[in-house]
């Protein structure tokens, strides 16, 4: 695993101004939306940072 | 669409077209007041998200129109009184262009299928199909026994046969001039010898003339001259002025993530990038070195490194120093 998520920056999956973008641009499915926060799965992850650059909130960053 | 407008000593107005818009976000590195804020390129482009490629703050726009002369692809544009100042002759102006050459084209639309933009529009006329061959069916009523032989075996489905009357039974038979090509095969597979035919068109196929194929092309919208029109142009018809000349350099001790990101295959407007085994390459001859791709990769791996630009007519020393910026 290389990413991590910060859940206080993240906030909700609902109040996403991207609406969850770091979810719908991860096409490894390693970001699943978990009782309305973003999950990672790090066996899925290739470490390619998309999600990184996507996230309206930057509340996602490299370990 | 109208970004900015004021009304002083002139009327300026900064417009901007979201449809031609690349997203590579050259206005935004050149605006000196940092009003220009380039979205979500990668997100944009995937369809995940609609917005604008950049959206701009008003209150800090001084509407010098630096972005305006910076955009290679006349995405955005200042007008004073009503006058865009890429018409002016006291602004720069860009050279690039795709030209058509309409005396070598003859019109087989490879351009148009190739054009990643959607930008070349093209109509023709074909000659008529009877002007380039003619023949002679001829069927003998008397010998003919309606078996649908022919009818099932003619290769351009030329041939009807029907009934008229009370009893469905088939008494009918018609060729399609328009559709026959005179290849004869009724003929030999006729068990009736019923059918005769003639290709004329065999006896003076000499004469006839080479058709003329007429037609009409352009290029119109979203084109950023890219040149895959040129390259796909068996006629060597078109003429490409690019806005840049240069290369994307790859930085060789960074991985590229292939497959699982390809951000900068989805952002090229130029449909340059392909994933081969596992890593983006660029196509040199149809990147416009705009830098979308640079900006979309995560990993850093691509930067642009431009040698010149068409780009002229720059008067002032500073809007030379700040759009000079766009070779470092």
């Amino acid at each position: 695993m290389a990413i991590q998520i910060d859940a206080l920056k993240c906030g909700h999956v609902e109040n996403c101004m991207g609406g969850g973008l770091c979810i719908k641009i991860c096409e490894q499915g390693a970001l699943v939306e978990e009782n309305g926060d973003v999950k990672i799965i790090p066996e899925k992850c290739d470490d390619c940072g998309l999600c990184i650059t996507s996230c309206p909130n930057q509340a996602i960053s490299k370990i | 669409m109208s970004l900015v407008e004021r009304e002083g000593m002139e009327n300026r107005k900064l417009i901007y077209a979201n449809d031609k818009c690349v997203g590579c976000g050259i206005c935004a590195d050149t605006c000196p007041t940092k009003s220009l804020i380039l979205s979500p390129i990668v997100p944009i482009a995937r369809g995940l998200i609609e917005m604008d490629y950049i959206s701009c703050n008003k209150n800090n726009c001084v509407l010098c129109g630096l972005c305006a002369s910076s955009c290679p692809f006349g995405v955005l544009g200042l007008e004073i009184n009503g006058e865009l100042i890429s018409k002016s002759k006291q602004y720069p102006n860009w050279n690039n262009e795709a030209k058509i050459n309409e005396e070598l084209c003859f019109y087989c639309g490879k351009c148009v299928e190739a054009c990643p933009r959607d930008s070349i529009f093209f109509t023709r006329k074909l000659p008529d199909i009877n002007d380039l061959l003619s023949g002679e069916i001829s069927i003998d009523d008397e010998k003919c026994v309606y078996c649908r032989v022919c009818e099932e075996m003619c290769p351009s489905c030329a041939i009807n046969i029907s009934s008229n009357n009370e009893f469905g039974v088939p008494d009918t038979i018609e060729v399609d001039d328009s559709k026959c090509v005179y290849c004869q095969v009724c003929k030999r597979a006729c068990p009736q010898d019923a059918i005769t035919a003639i290709c004329t068109t065999c006896m003076f196929k000499e004469n006839i003339d080479k058709p003329n194929i007429e037609g009409t092309i352009f290029i119109e919208g979203k084109c950023i001259n890219c040149g895959w029109c040129k390259s796909v142009c068996p006629a060597d018809a078109i003429d490409i002025i690019k806005p840049f000349i240069g290369e994307i350099l790859r930085n060789p001790e960074l991985v590229c993530k292939g497959e699982t990101c390809h951000a900068c295959k989805d952002v090229c407007p130029a449909n340059a990038v392909e994933i081969i085994e596992g890593e983006s390459k660029i196509n040199p001859e149809c990147c416009v070195l705009c830098g979308a791709c640079v900006k979309a990769c995560p990993q850093d791996l691509l930067s642009v490194k431009r040698e010149s630009m068409a780009l002229d007519n720059i008067n002032s020393i500073s809007w030379k120093d700040i759009l000079g910026k766009l070779l470092e």
